[in-house]
């Protein structure tokens, strides 16, 4: 058996993020068990309406978030305990609204810095109620095998080895909450673990104490002993001497207190928890709180070092005794193990996922970004620049200082054209529609294809063709009229050889004045000789001289046009500011631009077959 | 706990309509002589000046000052500006007006379990203490106020005779409504003064409030008073300062002398590491804590400050089964204060010891244990070693 939490609790934890966190340490404790979840319910206005969702095994449940208790109580009428986790400026209303419910008995605070007059007002109200409120400041209530309020226990492999899953003989009390683990641990290893075991906190007036507890253990016949953890300060350890003294008790009391320390202390200097304020030696010091706790019948060593022998002690003279069974130790390797996330199964090498996508341009893991394997800080520091970068992700290597110049050049050249051409005005008309940046450019890229910036890849793709085929230039030009149509790269709407390209006559002169191998563009450039000769707009236009450029770099030809898109994104990004800054009127075609060569207006004729419905609407 | 000085207590006071004399806080002669340009009473009427500081003994230290005119008042006042008492400084006196009173009474609220209790004495001062018989005492229960008839009940049967009964029970009553309305603890008036034209006066302000409450007293516009009697130092007061950022907590005091440093976890075990400490026969260097599941940079900081305390030869690391502080993590920021600590020569002939459980304990552990590779004298030990068992070997060996 059990106190306080037992195999009926259902529960309802008030408190948000911290309240949701606890229970699913519940959870876990649910699942070693192999126990229906008992948390029913969440009161967290914030949240109201939504549910949390709990991880219980492998399953995830959908707890329900409500503003009031009143509509737990309506809602799930099985729940009879409560569990605090909210700040300590909410905590009395929110503890005083669950008391109230006819449904509570129990309810568990954990919050920490709760003004005092609060815990004495919420202590007053469950005496007249008849209820148990326990805390402020408890970590938690967990009973054996059957009940865990709150994050007590700690983790899962704590709960194996601290023999959570299955009730002992040893009820536990302390002040600290982060003690109840060591002595819940301390229980399982010299005696047979525990029954229910509870932090009462280390306020000065808690709801409930020692004796609380005591009383209820004495009355639950499977705990034999119980071990008290008290501290300096109060009179909670005093009170449990008294309880213990007043008439023969069943149960054994295993006791220890901190706080000897403060007789060695420069006076006036105390530490530890809230309630921790008497004076040195006298009532409230830890030798009299342990002298008063020896002399009443207990078990109280010297020091904490030997609570351990205490305990063991204790139990062993209750085994001599008969009044404890021997328990048969359960194997662990046999309980249920907690379903592992497919991170911590991956990190210990014991599954294999297949992956999803495969990358071998960039790797994001770890401080930074890596480029092709170098990390982004250090190519700035070392003066790499923005063509380094499009090299490393487009070619996966570092480009030579005249290759980084060459895409620096294309880049600057391409960056824009004007508001008339097919991109920028469309991006021009989805900014003066009032669409965001992102669509308003994408609008503009979707422009790019065969008549409009797209003839990069296809030029470079013909010229190299040509290079690669070994073909004369007239051979060259037959195959194009026959397969293809105009070539690509070749031609201008306006410029001609009278009125060259000076973009082109740029790019090609320094290309040319590196001396470096070209042979695709020095094809490309015989073919302009004899274009030219037959038409002067016929001229080598920027796509073809940048798609021939970018071949003789060894580009991949399906990736030139990528260089168009990128110069081109910074221009239809300044035409989606320009249009917002000027914030420019909504762009409607006048009607006397079009041109309206439609059927004149006529009477529409009867649907055949319509449905009736339809037929009947109309009349 | 958290003292209030005898000004802002006034202050409380005269908020709940009981009397107080004339005062003011004062920081420099500059305000002193301000506030005499401009206030009455600090030129017509007979003036006690008082060190406002949580200083014990003011009296005997020469820090009350009795009967003075103005002129006399200033020169107590420059005299108490600046002094150092122990570690402390004296930074503020309270000038007061001193009220001319035929007797002297006693009156106080004490919190309790079950709510409040309120003392009514018809003598007060100094010698309350040797007649602490003629106290009376009114219990009332948290959330309840105690009744007129009561409180004049209590009067009388603390010997007050005719209208003064119905006088003191207002007092006591204005402050048992103080009490309940402030979040005290503790509230005392000692002594109450009464007057030739039969006022009753607050002469001088005990007042413990509840720091906890903060919260809903905006018009706290005071700062508590140290509780040590002492000034916090430098590295206390930097730990109290990344403690307030910070989700969980961090607390250290330094204790001057010790040669065992402390760095355990949690409220509780690091009270029974400290008593370990001194059952055999150690000194501590200092207290410390963290709880909660702080960042690791907050533990980081922390363990800065306790490898710095002077003269140390034992750091104990101890802590129980956490519930849920990740080991691995807070032990991370330890062992990286650990490394900067034994690189500035701070950890020459220090031994540590660490003994703990929780959350990714065999992580945090292995990454302690690994330090005796980088030439730590450092020693581990996990869940099964129990929890004070480091100090006895950390001392045994010394």
């Amino acid at each position: 058996m059990s106190i306080v939490a037992n195999k009926d609790t259902r529960l309802v934890i008030m408190g948000g993020p911290a309240g949701v966190n606890a229970a699913r340490r519940m959870a876990e404790f649910c699942h070693l068990m192999s126990m229906p979840f008992y948390v029913k319910a969440f009161v967290f206005p914030p949240d109201a309406g939504k549910n949390a969702e709990i991880p219980v095994g492998n399953k995830i449940l959908s707890i329900p978030i409500y503003r009031k208790m009143a509509e737990v109580s309506e809602n799930h009428p099985d729940v009879n305990t409560c569990l605090v986790y909210i700040g300590a400026d909410r905590a009395l209303a929110a503890a005083t609204d669950a008391l109230n419910a006819p449904g509570i008995k129990v309810l568990s605070m954990i919050t920490e810095g709760v003004p005092e007059r609060d815990s004495k007002l919420l202590r007053r109200l469950a005496i007249e109620k008849g209820k148990v409120f326990n805390g402020p400041s408890s970590i938690g209530i967990v009973s054996a095998g059957q009940c865990r309020l709150g994050v007590v226990g700690g983790s899962y492999d704590n709960l194996v080895l601290s023999k959570l899953y299955r009730p002992g003989s040893m009820g536990v009390i302390t002040k600290s909450g982060g003690l109840l683990n060591e002595i819940i641990w301390m229980c399982s290893q010299f005696a047979d673990g525990i029954t229910t075991a509870i932090g009462i906190g280390g306020d000065a007036y808690p709801g409930a104490d020692f004796v609380t507890f005591l009383d209820m253990f004495e009355k639950d016949p499977d705990t034999k002993a119980v071990v008290l953890v008290g501290e300096m300060g109060g009179n909670a350890e005093e009170m449990a001497a008294d309880w213990l003294a007043a008439k023969p008790r069943r149960i054994k009391v295993v006791g220890v207190v901190a706080g000897f320390c403060q007789e060695a202390l420069p006076k006036g200097m105390k530490f530890g928890h809230a309630g921790a304020k008497e004076g040195q030696k006298g009532e409230g010091s830890a030798r009299h709180k342990s002298d008063r706790l020896r002399s009443a019948g207990a078990t109280v060593p010297e020091t904490f070092g030997g609570l351990g022998p205490s305990i063991q002690k204790v139990y062993n003279d209750l085994r001599a005794a008969g009044k404890i069974k021997p328990i048969a130790e359960a194997d662990h390797e046999k309980l249920p193990r907690l379903p592992k996330t497919i991170e911590e199964s991956i990190k210990t090498g014991e599954v294999m996922v297949p992956p999803f996508v495969k990358s071998t341009i960039c790797d994001d893991r770890g401080d930074e970004p890596c480029y092709a394997g170098y990390p982004a800080s250090e190519l700035i520091n070392k003066g790499y620049d923005i063509p380094h970068v499009v090299g490393l992700l487009w070619l996966k290597r570092l480009l030579a200082p005249h290759e980084a110049e060459i895409i620096r050049r294309i880049v600057m050249l391409s960056a824009d054209h004007g508001p008339c051409v097919s991109g920028a005005l469309t991006t021009i008309i989805g900014a003066s529609a009032g669409i965001p940046l992102a669509q308003a450019v994408a609008s503009g890229m979707s422009m790019i294809g065969p008549r409009f910036g797209g003839a990069v890849t296809d030029a470079g793709r013909y010229f190299q063709m040509g290079v690669e085929r070994g073909m004369p230039v007239p051979e060259f030009l037959a195959y194009m009229k026959k397969n293809v149509g105009p070539v690509p790269g070749i031609g201008h709407r306006v410029k001609s050889l009278r009125n060259p390209d000076k973009r082109v006559k740029e790019l090609v002169g320094y290309v040319k004045s590196l001396g470096i191998p070209t042979p695709v563009l020095d094809y490309a450039l015989e073919i302009e000789k004899t274009t030219t000769a037959k038409k002067d707009t016929l001229i080598l236009n920027v796509d073809g001289a940048m798609g021939a450029i970018l071949v003789d770099l060894g580009f991949p030809i399906d990736a030139l046009n990528g260089f168009f898109i990128l110069a081109r994104t910074i221009g239809l990004i300044g035409h989606w500011i320009d249009q917002r800054r000027q914030d420019a009127r909504l762009i409607r075609l006048p009607a006397y631009l079009a041109n309206y060569a439609t059927e004149p207006k006529r009477a529409v004729p009867e649907m055949e077959g319509a449905p009736e419905k339809l037929v009947g609407a109309k009349s | 706990m958290a003292k209030v000085l005898e000004g802002p207590g006034m202050d409380l006071f005269a908020k709940w309509g009981i009397a107080v004399p004339q005062h003011a806080v004062v920081t420099s002669l500059e305000q002193f002589d301000h506030l005499a340009g401009t206030n009455d009473w600090l030129k017509k009427s007979k003036l006690v000046v008082k060190a406002h500081e949580a200083i014990g003994s003011r009296m005997k230290q020469g820090l009350v000052k009795i009967d003075l005119d103005t002129a006399g008042a200033r020169a107590a006042t420059k005299e108490m500006l600046g002094r150092t008492i122990g570690t402390m400084v004296v930074s503020q006196v309270i000038v007061s007006e001193m009220v001319p009173h035929s007797a002297e009474y006693y009156v106080s609220v004490k919190s309790t379990r079950e709510g409040a209790e309120v003392f009514l004495a018809s003598v007060g001062g100094i010698e309350i203490e040797s007649q602490w018989d003629k106290v009376k005492k009114l219990s009332v229960p948290v959330g309840e106020k105690p009744s007129a008839s009561d409180l004049e009940k209590l009067a009388k049967d603390a010997d007050f005779k005719g209208d003064l009964a119905g006088k003191t029970a207002e007092v006591a009553g204005r402050l048992f409504d103080c009490f309940d309305n402030e979040d005290g603890q503790y509230i005392e008036i000692n002594p109450v003064g009464l007057t030739s034209d039969g006022r009753l006066v607050a002469l001088d302000a005990v007042t413990l409030l509840d720091g906890d409450a903060r919260f809903r007293h905006p018009d706290w516009n005071f700062s508590f008073a140290a509780e040590f009697g002492r000034t916090y130092s430098d590295d206390e007061r930097y730990i109290q300062e990344v403690d307030s950022k910070v989700k969980g907590s961090v607390k250290l005091i330094q204790i001057p002398g010790g040669d065992t440093a402390l760095l355990p976890a949690g409220g509780g075990a690091s009270v029974f590491y400290a008593d370990a400490v001194i059952a055999r026969g150690g000194k501590i260097a200092n207290y410390a804590e963290y709880s909660g599941d702080p960042p690791d940079w907050a533990v980081e900081a922390l363990t800065d400050k306790v490898c710095s305390l002077p003269g140390i030869k034992n750091i104990i690391v101890g802590g129980a089964i956490a519930n849920f502080t990740n080991v691995k993590a807070t032990f991370t920021g330890i062992i990286s204060a650990f490394r900067k600590a034994k690189a500035d020569g701070r950890l020459k002939g220090v031994r540590i010891w660490v003994r703990r459980g929780g959350p990714y304990e065999k992580e945090g552990l292995e990454a302690m244990r690994a330090l005796q590779q980088e030439g730590f004298d450092i020693h581990v030990y996990d869940r099964h070693t129990p929890l004070t068992d480091i100090v006895d070997m950390a001392l045994r060996k010394n």
